[in-house]
């Protein structure tokens, strides 16, 4: 019976909360993409086109993520039948999306007008410990081209 | 070559369906396929212990066996109490009833593998008459006579191994936790079935014997007292509610008669009881 109770409000914890934040997550992820189109990340190894000579560099965006227990919870019954985790899939992402933002705006502050070669790493922050409630690190760099200032 | 920035549609790299439908739909498939496979389970196990003879049970080593007393005038009057009854119920001729009697608290009575039926102090002490204390036993002994000891034993080993992998591949503590506290509510059920069927079969040894069932209910009137405001809810018990069980004897309509001759316990049966008590307290 406690036990029950225990886990009921750990997943009415975990849903009510994890929701509200994605929600609102995706809100400002969306204004903040609207914001930064200006500035293309792409994945091409090199820019094709460059009129001027610029400086160029590196540029990350980092971001831990932590599943919460509802969506645990789905993930753990997803593993007895099988098929598409979704409760996983927004949160990876939102955490990809907010990785490439962070970039974008650390790229913003340098004045550059594009970003090259952008990757994305992940890390498992809990790898290896079955029992605990899992992380994920999601990371995103690329070279930022940044144009001569004109004097 | 240029370069733009095109606006992605939302929901093709994540889901758009709500996450509670989702949840809904998995915890009732798992839950309804758990409660299936115990299902199927208890059905296997309950056919193949119908094939197991007997004999066996007394082989298995069961140690509580050893510890209650057979000698003493409370063994001997629930003995010979309980070989009327097992007349009564036509248990075959190798299902052998043996009593024994525990000088403890505890208010309970118990049958185990090879008919060994034990009663404990607790509960004998507070019982009002024969009727009753021939109730409680006559169900226990039902028990035996339907080989629910066996049964039990089987299902809660065969479903517990289920239910144990299924909580292990859940890889979460709680979580398993949840899905085996699921499956062990199913057998709760076939748990409440054996009860239900061995008041049944202790009703008509009772009928057959005192001819009414008048002072039966007074068993489970005490065992209400006994479980007080604490009675959890049927869904999480292994006994059938014990409102329920009074109602049901009192569904018979010569459970009520005025003139059911209630009988007495022996006069000194009391007496034998603390005597014994305080024997045991001495040693």
């Amino acid at each position: 019976m406690i036990d029950l109770i225990i886990f009921l409000s750990l997943l009415a914890l975990g849903y009510g909360f994890g929701r509200h934040a994605e929600k609102k997550h995706y809100k400002s992820i969306i204004k903040r993409e609207k914001k930064l189109r200006g500035l293309p990340a792409i994945a091409a190894k090199t820019p094709t086109m460059l009129s001027k000579p610029s400086e160029s560099r590196l540029v990350v965006g980092s971001v831990v993520v932590s599943v919460d227990y509802f969506k645990r919870f789905i993930s753990v019954l997803r593993n007895l039948v099988g098929g598409r985790v979704t409760s996983y899939e927004s949160l990876i992402d939102r955490a990809r999306r907010e990785a490439v933002l962070r970039m974008k705006a650390q790229a913003k502050e340098m004045g550059a007008d594009l970003i090259f070669n952008t990757k994305f790493e992940t890390a498992s922050i809990y790898q290896g410990r079955g029992n605990q409630v899992g992380s994920v690190e999601v990371l995103a760099y690329g070279t930022a081209i940044i144009p001569p200032r004109q004097g | 070559m240029e370069y733009s920035n095109p606006e992605i549609p939302e929901g093709i790299n994540s889901s758009k369906a709500h996450p509670l439908k989702e949840f809904l739909w998995l915890t009732s498939g798992v839950l309804a396929s758990i409660f299936v496979l115990i299902l199927v389970l208890v059905i296997f196990v309950d056919v193949l212990t119908s094939y197991i003879p007997f004999s066996v049970e007394n082989k298995i080593p069961f140690p509580e066996i050893k510890a209650g007393t057979k000698q003493g005038p409370i063994p001997e009057y629930l003995q010979s109490l309980a070989n009327r009854i097992v007349k009564s119920q036509d248990l075959p001729d190798e299902m052998k009833i043996t009593i024994h009697y525990l000088d403890d608290e505890t208010v309970n009575a118990f049958a185990t593998l090879g008919g060994h039926v034990f009663f404990f102090r607790g509960l004998l002490e507070k019982l009002p008459n024969e009727n009753a204390l021939a109730m409680l036993m006559a169900h226990e002994i039902a028990h035996v006579k339907h080989r629910h000891p066996i049964k039990s034993m089987g299902r809660g080993l065969v479903a517990g191994l289920a239910l144990s992998v299924i909580s292990t591949t859940a890889g979460d503590a709680v979580i398993g936790n949840f899905l085996g506290e699921a499956g062990y509510l199913t057998i709760l059920k076939y748990s409440r079935e054996m009860e239900l069927q061995a008041d049944e079969t202790a009703i008509k040894a009772l009928k057959s014997i005192y001819g009414h069932l008048g002072g039966a209910d007074d068993l489970f009137k005490i065992l209400k007292e006994e479980a007080g405001s604490l009675e959890p809810p049927e869904f999480f018990s292994t006994h059938p509610l014990t409102d329920d069980r009074i109602a049901e004897i009192e569904s018979y309509d010569y459970a009520t008669h005025k003139n059911n001759k209630i009988t007495p316990l022996p006069d000194k049966f009391q007496k034998w009881i603390t005597e014994a008590s305080t024997q045991s307290g001495a040693e």
